[in-house]
C-alpha cells in the first residue's frame, strides 16, 4: 500500500547520509595534511564577494563540534579519531537505511506479484477484484507482520504467497511454519521464489484432494443426490471462493453452507455438500473433520423415507450423513457413553433431521428411531412422497413438545423438518412418558426444557441449530414469527393432499 | 432540524480539526526533543573520549565560552536528564489528547449519522 513510499524516502535518507558521509572523508583527508605545514598561505573570504591573503596558522589545533553549541579544542590528531567515530555512526545508520529498503523493496515486489497471482487465480473462478483485494489485504497484514518480525530479528522472511482461494488460507497457516524456517535462513528472494512454487504447487494439491473429497461424496449419496450433489458442490465452490471475502453468514441455504466455512473451505467442501441446512462454522469444522476420515450411514436402519421432504431427497440424504457426521464427530469428542451425551450430540441441532434424532431416541451408538412409532403409524410409506399428510397433526403435536430453539434456518430446513417433524410428532402421542424421558435427555440441552412449556405457547418452533440456544432467548419471540411460515407451508402440502 | 444538524456537525468538525492540530503540534515537540537527545548523547560520548588538556568551549550566542570539561559532562548529563522527562511528559499528554480526539471522533461520527438520517428524511419527505 505504502510501502512504495517507505522505499522513496528511504532512499532520500540513504543520499542524505552517503553526502554527510563523503563530507567526513574530505575533512579526514584535511586533518590529516593540515599538520604536515606549521603555517598555510591562503585566500580568506572576506565577506561574500571578497578574498584576502592570509596566514593559517596553529595547523594543529581543531576547534570541533561536539554538538548542542558545544565545542572542544583538540589537536588534528584528537579532531582525527573524532570523525572516525562520526563515519562509524554514519556508517551505521546507512547500513540499517539500506537494509530497510530491501525489505520494503520486497514488499513492494511482492504484492504486485500477489496481485497479478491471485488475479489470475481467481480469474476462472470468475471473482472479484472484492475478493481479491481482501485476500491481498489479509495476506499484506500477514507480511507486514512476519517483516516486522523479520526486521526486528535482523533476519529476512520470505512473505506468504497469499492463497487466492478462501481455503488456501488455512495452507497459509500450515504453510506459515514451513516458511518460516525457510525464511530465517534463506536469501530472501530465493525463499520467495520458493515458496511461491511451493504454495501453488500446494494450492493444486489440496484442490484436487477437494475435488476428490467432493467426488466420494456424491458417489456415497447414490442415485439421487447426485444431480445435487454436484451442482450444490460445485456452487458451494463457487460460492465459497465467490464469498471468501464475506465470513458472515448468510440464510440461503447453499451460500450458506458456503459461507459458513470462509476460512475452512477445505475441509468444508469435504463434508456434505449442498445440505440446505446452515451449520454453525465451528461445528462445521468440527464435523467435517470427524466426518472426513469415518463418515458412516448408520442411519440406513432408519427410515430414509420418513425423512423425505417434498421431493427433496436430497436433502434428508444430506442431512442424515450430517447427522452421522455429527453423531460420529461428537461421540469422538465427547465420549459420550450415556444418553445425556449422546443427547449432547444431538444438542448441536444443524439440521431437522437433527430434530428428529432427539425425539427418536437418544442414540447410544446409534440412531435408535422409534419405529415401532413410525411403523405403527405406516409413517415411512406415508411419509415416503408426501411431506406431513397425516402428520401435520403430529406434527404441529411435536412442534409443541421439541421445540424450544428457534432457529434462523428454518427457511432452509423447513423441508427437512417436515420429515423430522413428521416422526417426533408420531412418537409423541405414542409415548408420552417417552416424551417426558426425551425431555430428560434433552436436559443437556437447556433450550428442551424450558423450551417445553414455551412451545405450547408458540407451537410452530422449530429446534434451531444448537449453537443458537442463546438466541433461545430471541427465539421465543421468534418462533412465533417463523413457525408460522413453516406451519403454512405444511399446511399448505396437507391441503394440497 | 436537519440544518440545526448540520451546524452542530461544522462545529463538532471544528472542535476535532483543532484537536488534531493540537495532537500534531505535541507530535512534533516531541521529536524535536528526540533529535535533542540523540545530539546530546553524541556530545556526551565526545566528552568522554576528551581527554583533560584541551579546552572545552560552549557556544553562548556569538561567543566561545570556555568551559571546564568536567562542568561540561556534568551539564550535558543534566540536559539529558531534562529532555528525558519534557519526552515523557509529551508521550502523556500525547495519550490524553489522542483519547479525546477519539471521543471526539465518535461524536461526530454520530452526529453525521443523525444528518445523514435527518436528511434523508427531508428527501423522502420532499
Amino acid at each position: 500500500i505504502f510501502h512504495p513510499q517507505v522505499v522513496k524516502g528511504c532512499d532520500e535518507q540513504i543520499l542524505h547520509w552517503k553526502k554527510v558521509s563523503g563530507d567526513y572523508e574530505a575533512l579526514d583527508d584535511r586533518l590529516r595534511t593540515l599538520p604536515d605545514h606549521l603555517s598555510y598561505d591562503v585566500m580568506v573570504p572576506f565577506g561574500p564577494l571578497a578574498f584576502m591573503p592570509g596566514k593559517l596558522v596553529h595547523t594543529n589545533e581543531v576547534t570541533v563540534l561536539l554538538g548542542d553549541n558545544w565545542f572542544a579544542k583538540c589537536s588534528a590528531k584528537q579532531a582525527q579519531k573524532i570523525v572516525d567515530h562520526r563515519v562509524k555512526y554514519v556508517k551505521g545508520e546507512l547500513d540499517d537505511l539500506l537494509k530497510t529498503r530491501k525489505n520494503f523493496e520486497a514488499r513492494v515486489g511482492f504484492t504486485e506479484d500477489l496481485k497479478e497471482l491471485s488475479v489470475g487465480a481467481l480469474g476462472h473462478i470468475g471473482s472479484h477484484l472484492e475478493s481479491s483485494s481482501v485476500i491481498m489485504h489479509r495476506v499484506y497484514f500477514l507480511h507486514i507482520f512476519k517483516n516486522l518480525f523479520s526486521l526486528f530479528t535482523g533476519k529476512q522472511r520470505v512473505a506468504h504467497k497469499p492463497n487466492s482461494k478462501p481455503k488456501l488460507d488455512t495452507v497459509l497457516d500450515l504453510e506459515e511454519v514451513e516458511e518460516e524456517g525457510k525464511g530465517v535462513e534463506a536469501d530472501e528472494e530465493y525463499c520467495k521464489i520458493l515458496s511461491e512454487k511451493e504454495l501453488w504447487a500446494r494450492l493444486d494439491q489440496l484442490e484436487k484432494l477437494e475435488e476428490l473429497q467432493d467426488e466420494e461424496d456424491r458417489l456415497s449419496d447414490t442415485g439421487d443426490t447426485n444431480g445435487d450433489d454436484t451442482t450444490s458442490s460445485s456452487s458451494s465452490e463457487e460460492e465459497k471462493e465467490a464469498d471468501c471475502s464475506q465470513p458472515e453468514k448468510e440464510p440461503g441455504p447453499k451460500t450458506s453452507w458456503a459461507t459458513s466455512s470462509p476460512a475452512n473451505g477445505q475441509l468444508v467442501s469435504q463434508a456434505a455438500p449442498g445440505g440446505d441446512t446452515t451449520k454453525d462454522e465451528d461445528e462445521q469444522e468440527e464435523e467435517e473433520e470427524d466426518c472426513l476420515p469415518t463418515i458412516y450411514f448408520s442411519h440406513t436402519v432408519e427410515p430414509k423415507k420418513v425423512r423425505i421432504c417434498t421431493g427433496k431427497n436430497t436433502t434428508l440424504k444430506f442431512s442424515e450423513r450430517k447427522e452421522h457426521s455429527l453423531t460420529h464427530s461428537k461421540r469422538k469428542k465427547k465420549n459420550n457413553g450415556t444418553n445425556g451425551h449422546s443427547h449432547h450430540e444431538l444438542h448441536k441441532i444443524t439440521s431437522p433431521v437433527d430434530i428428529y434424532r432427539l425425539f427418536v431416541d437418544v442414540k447410544n451408538g446409534e440412531p435408535v428411531p422409534r419405529k415401532s412409532i413410525l411403523k405403527s403409524r405406516s409413517r415411512e410409506n406415508s411419509v415416503c412422497s408426501d411431506t406431513s399428510e397425516s402428520s401435520a397433526a403430529d406434527f404441529d403435536e411435536r412442534r409443541l413438545v421439541g421445540r424450544s430453539v428457534s432457529h434462523d434456518d428454518a427457511p432452509h430446513s423447513d423441508t427437512s423438518d417436515g420429515h423430522t417433524e413428521d416422526d417426533s410428532p408420531t412418537a409423541l402421542p405414542r409415548t408420552p412418558s417417552r416424551f417426558e424421558a426425551f425431555s430428560g435427555t434433552v436436559v443437556e440441552k437447556d433450550p428442551m426444557p424450558t423450551a417445553v412449556p414455551h412451545l405450547t405457547i408458540a407451537p410452530p418452533a422449530l429446534p434451531t441449530i444448537l449453537e443458537r440456544k442463546q438466541e433461545e432467548g430471541t427465539t421465543d419471540a421468534a418462533p412465533p414469527v417463523e413457525p408460522p411460515k413453516r406451519v403454512s407451508k405444511f399446511k399448505a402440502g396437507r391441503q394440497n393432499r | 432540524m436537519a440544518e440545526a444538524l448540520q451546524k452542530k456537525l461544522q462545529s463538532e468538525l471544528e472542535k476535532y480539526k483543532q484537536m488534531q492540530k493540537d495532537v500534531s503540534k505535541s507530535m512534533s515537540a516531541r521529536q524535536k526533543l528526540e533529535a535533542q537527545l540523540t545530539e546530546n548523547n553524541i556530545v556526551k560520548e565526545e566528552l568522554d573520549l576528551m581527554e583533560s588538556s584541551n579546552t572545552v568551549y560552549k557556544l553562548i550566542g556569538p561567543v566561545l565560552v570556555k568551559q571546564d570539561l568536567e562542568e561540561a559532562k556534568a551539564t550535558v548529563a543534566k540536559r539529558l536528564e531534562y529532555i528525558n522527562g519534557e519526552i515523557q511528559r509529551y508521550e502523556a499528554l500525547l495519550k490524553e489528547m489522542e483519547k479525546k480526539s477519539e471521543q471526539h471522533r465518535e461524536v461526530l461520527s454520530s452526529l453525521q449519522q443523525e444528518y445523514q438520517k435527518a436528511t434523508g428524511r427531508a428527501v423522502a419527505k420532499v
